[in-house]
């Protein structure tokens, strides 16, 4: 038989073979370790009734309470979210929606009022959201110079051609250039709120410890090292075109003046999605025994810098808690609790096919 | 064809719509962002590579030490080349070709990350095994006829007969044609005996052992 001849000499290999002349040939068999003879130890997964079956009804058991965990912390998070676009002749920032031009020295301030249902406990954030800004177009996300941007003098002075056109402006190069640093979001947001006695307070916003700590610390940096005096610094360079006040009049606080600008830093981090919202303060809590936003009549102050209407965009202001999950998104809840009893349901509908269909395993007509 | 079309097709939109509805509107666990292009991008890339690595397993037919170094040691790759990508250092050397810094410490920290990745592998992996099982529950091919009596016989004699035979020796799983074949065994009507035969059941009751407990 083949196969027999074929083992003989299959185990030994160290096999010499004497030639003609006497000598010994060394032989070019490998090594005779189960690793080179490829018998190591293996192991088959086979799918079987009793593998596949529990597999599937414990992946739904361990799913749709992770799902129902997920779903009840999304819904315990408070979140308030305010339109403020001035679309139609109703709203309040109507006017400074349509009589806009970007030589207008006098701001535009409009006024929403709003009620709070309930009382926001904990830290409070307060984000500004943009719907239809394609901050993910190819060409605007490469529009930046990530070496200027980390305080490198050379590409201060000469910013990269990614940049263009907004590299230079009046034969000067713009500091911080491109397209993504021209468009920054320059609406201010104040909150008050009216007591029942109704005065107007104003509630304290944090402008600090919104950004990344590795995008403050590393990535962006001032030029000229630890120089608190950026007019001298940024001295040869320009403001970008949209922008009203140069970079390192952004802040008097030399922390958070120039590049660092935490405002400017979130900005820059550009958004996955057409429809985003990015940190713009945070409302910090007080002792445990006041909630942070108690409930009751606030006023939205806006002045109005930023423009929308010209893609049909929609800004918002938003008021959110935050859990161990983050935000409100109910989606990875309900999908966990959908998946999980689609499998728990696939898992019966296996087991009765098995239970139907199953003895075909034992047929005896094979061999045909 | 159809089949792997339909297959891609559905994995294509798990791997990208599931991370685009996790991270509709999401932030970080401390306030701070998780929405924007590059952990959306790291995210999507690491569900992937969790979904193609547990198909990988399940395609795997022959599991030996090696097969394991490998499937775990691309996975630590990924993830080691990752954080040495987005590092401080890379971005300090060269700016301008890796701009993600920070990316992945600040995103992969958040369990709600974690969770999407695992959503969507399982999701991914799912309908294969339901495929697969009930193929081999409503058509079972001449292969699993034979792994499924070879368990029935093999579960009753748990002591595995070593028989000197070499055929046996050679597990791996593209060299069983190399090795005997199913052609003798089946033409001679042995394998339909109730005892077990010697040279076939030594290679299944070795591969099976784990599986059979």
């Amino acid at each position: 038989m083949m196969a027999s001849s074929y083992n003989a000499k299959d185990e030994d290999g160290h096999i010499t073979v004497s030639g003609p002349g006497g000598g010994t040939l060394k032989n070019k068999k490998p090594d005779n370790t189960a690793f080179k003879q490829q018998r190591l130890p293996a192991w088959q997964p086979i799918l079987t009734a009793g593998t596949v079956l529990p597999a599937f009804f414990i992946i739904g058991l361990i799913f749709i309470p992770i799902g129902i965990g997920l779903y009840v912390t999304s819904n315990n998070i408070k979140e308030l979210e305010i339109d403020y676009t001035g679309v139609d002749m109703s709203s309040p920032c109507f006017n400074c929606s349509q009589n806009f031009s970007w030589n207008s020295t006098r701001p535009c301030t409009c006024t929403i009022p709003f009620y709070l249902e309930q009382a926001f406990e904990s830290n409070v954030f307060m984000y500004y959201g943009l719907s239809n800004f394609y901050q993910n177009h190819r060409r605007y996300v490469k529009s930046r110079d990530d070496s200027q941007l980390n305080g490198d003098i050379e590409a201060l002075l000469n910013p990269s051609k990614e940049c263009e056109p907004y590299a230079r402006n009046e034969n000067k190069p713009i500091a911080p250039c491109g397209a993504i640093a021209n468009s920054m979001f320059n609406d201010t947001l104040e909150l008050f709120y009216i007591d029942p006695n109704g005065t107007k307070i104003q509630i304290p916003l944090m402008k600090k410890g919104i950004a990344w700590w590795t995008d403050k610390h590393v990535k962006f940096r001032n030029p000229g090292g630890n120089n608190p005096n950026l007019t001298a610094v940024f001295q040869g360079t320009t403001k970008p075109v949209n922008w009203r006040k140069p970079v390192y009049e952004l802040d008097t606080d030399s922390e958070n003046n120039g590049f660092i600008n935490e405002d400017f830093i979130v900005w820059m981090r550009t958004a996955a999605l057409p429809t985003f919202r990015k940190l713009y303060r945070i409302i910090q809590k007080k002792n445990s025994m006041i909630p942070t936003l108690p409930r009751g009549n606030y006023t939205l102050e806006v002045v109005y810098n930023y423009p929308v209407g010209s893609f049909e965009g929609r800004k918002r202001m938003i008021l959110s808690t935050i859990s161990w999950m983050g935000g409100k998104n109910p989606f990875l809840g309900i999908a966990y609790i959908t998946v999980g009893s689609i499998c728990f349901f696939l898992g019966v509908v296996l087991l009765i096919i098995h239970h139907k269909y199953g003895n075909r395993n034992n047929s005896a007509d094979i061999t045909n | 064809f159809v089949r792997c079309m339909l297959h891609s097709c559905y994995s294509s939109l798990i791997l990208f719509f599931i991370p685009w509805a996790a991270m509709y509107d999401t932030v970080r666990d401390d306030g701070k962002d998780i929405a924007d292009y590059q952990s959306f991008a790291l995210l999507a890339q690491t569900c992937l590579l969790m979904a193609v690595n547990v198909q990988l397993c399940l395609d795997t037919h022959y599991w030996t030490a090696v097969n394991q170094f490998f499937v775990w040691g691309s996975l630590s790759a990924y993830f080691a080349i990752t954080f040495t990508m987005y590092s401080n250092g890379m971005f300090l050397i060269f700016t301008s070709v890796f701009p993600f810094i920070g990316t992945a410490r600040n995103s992969l920290n958040q369990p709600n990350v974690w969770l999407t990745i695992l959503l969507t592998s399982i999701l991914c992996v799912l309908p294969v095994v339901a495929f697969r099982f009930v193929l081999m529950q409503l058509r079972p091919t001449i292969n699993d006829k034979v792994r499924y009596k070879m368990r029935k016989e093999a579960v009753p004699a748990p002591t595995p007969r070593r028989h000197p035979r070499k055929v046996s020796t050679r597990r791996s799983g593209y060299a069983f044609s190399h090795a005997q074949g199913y052609g003798e065994l089946v033409t001679s009507g042995r394998f339909l005996l109730k005892r077990p035969t010697k040279s076939r059941s030594t290679l299944f009751s070795q591969v099976d052992s784990p599986l059979a407990k």
